[in-house]
């Protein structure tokens, strides 16, 4: 038999129906950034001997490829899975759907302007 | 047609269901825990590419700021943010595998499990912070 607080969690919070494609999107990029944040932070802090501590040492570490390419695609996914989280805590609120497409739009302005940002960044820095 | 939607204060209450903790389970109090530390994220993510811009400025600026962002005070904040972080990545995979349908009954054990590695994956970090 299911307890209260199971039976509670899974009325509230779980897709006992289909899943919407924004929440598939959050878990995905959820996933993927342990992915990314464990290999951004080891190779941070522990394959560069004593860490990335100086301006140079940042610039050698972005000249890496397979680094430049992480770090680009760690920008994109936490920035994505940024904007699905402040969009699913805007949404409940009950916001009528017109609302909802208009946050929506922002988020995605907010988004993109965020990781053209820190793509600019990157290529400042490294190049 | 008209879409009803609610009202002002019922909106509130509706928002804020899951910051509502009071006589709820420890699963509740993950969730809320969970989006609050994801919200703190989000401020966080911000700070961190203001940060970053100083690499655009030259040697000069970054420097001196890691220099600042290696005492003590600086090294319990970077304790506090692994701390957020590793609420939200384990709490999250919890909820994402709950709300895939696996595992609800058991996602009981899934928190105790999730807070035991999460102080063990602490304690690591702060020895290896601290014992830098």
């Amino acid at each position: 038999m299911i307890d209260v607080e199971t039976a509670h969690a899974e009325s509230m919070y779980t897709r006992r129906e289909r899943p919407t494609t924004a929440w598939v999107w959050q878990a995905a990029t959820g996933v993927l950034l342990l992915i990314l944040l464990t290999v951004h932070m080891i190779a941070q802090h522990f394959i560069v001997e004593g860490g990335l501590r100086t301006h140079a040492e940042v610039v050698d570490y972005l000249r890496s490829p397979v680094i430049f390419v992480v770090e680009h695609l760690f920008l994109g996914t936490v920035t994505l899975h940024a904007m699905l989280g402040i969009r699913a805590v805007l949404f409940d609120f009950g916001l009528a759907p017109a609302t909802e497409r208009r946050i929506t739009s922002w988020l995605t302005a907010i988004g993109v302007l965020t990781v053209a940002y820190g793509v600019w960044l990157l290529w400042a820095v490294a190049f | 047609m008209a879409v009803s939607t609610p009202s002002g204060p019922s909106r509130v209450r509706s928002a804020g269901r899951w910051f509502d903790v009071r006589h709820r389970g420890p699963g509740t109090w993950a969730y809320a825990l969970n989006r609050i530390t994801g919200l703190a994220l989000v401020g966080y993510l911000y700070i961190h590419l203001a940060v970053l811009s100083l690499l655009a400025r030259g040697p000069g600026s970054y420097d001196r700021f890691v220099d600042l962002v290696r005492s003590p005070l600086f090294l319990a904040l970077d304790l506090v943010l692994i701390a957020g972080w590793l609420i939200h990545a384990l709490n999250g995979l919890r909820l994402t595998v709950v709300g895939l349908g696996f595992g609800v009954r058991a996602q009981r054990t899934m928190l105790v499990v999730a807070t035991g590695a999460g102080l063990l994956a602490l304690v690591v970090s702060a020895v290896l912070l601290f014992g830098d």
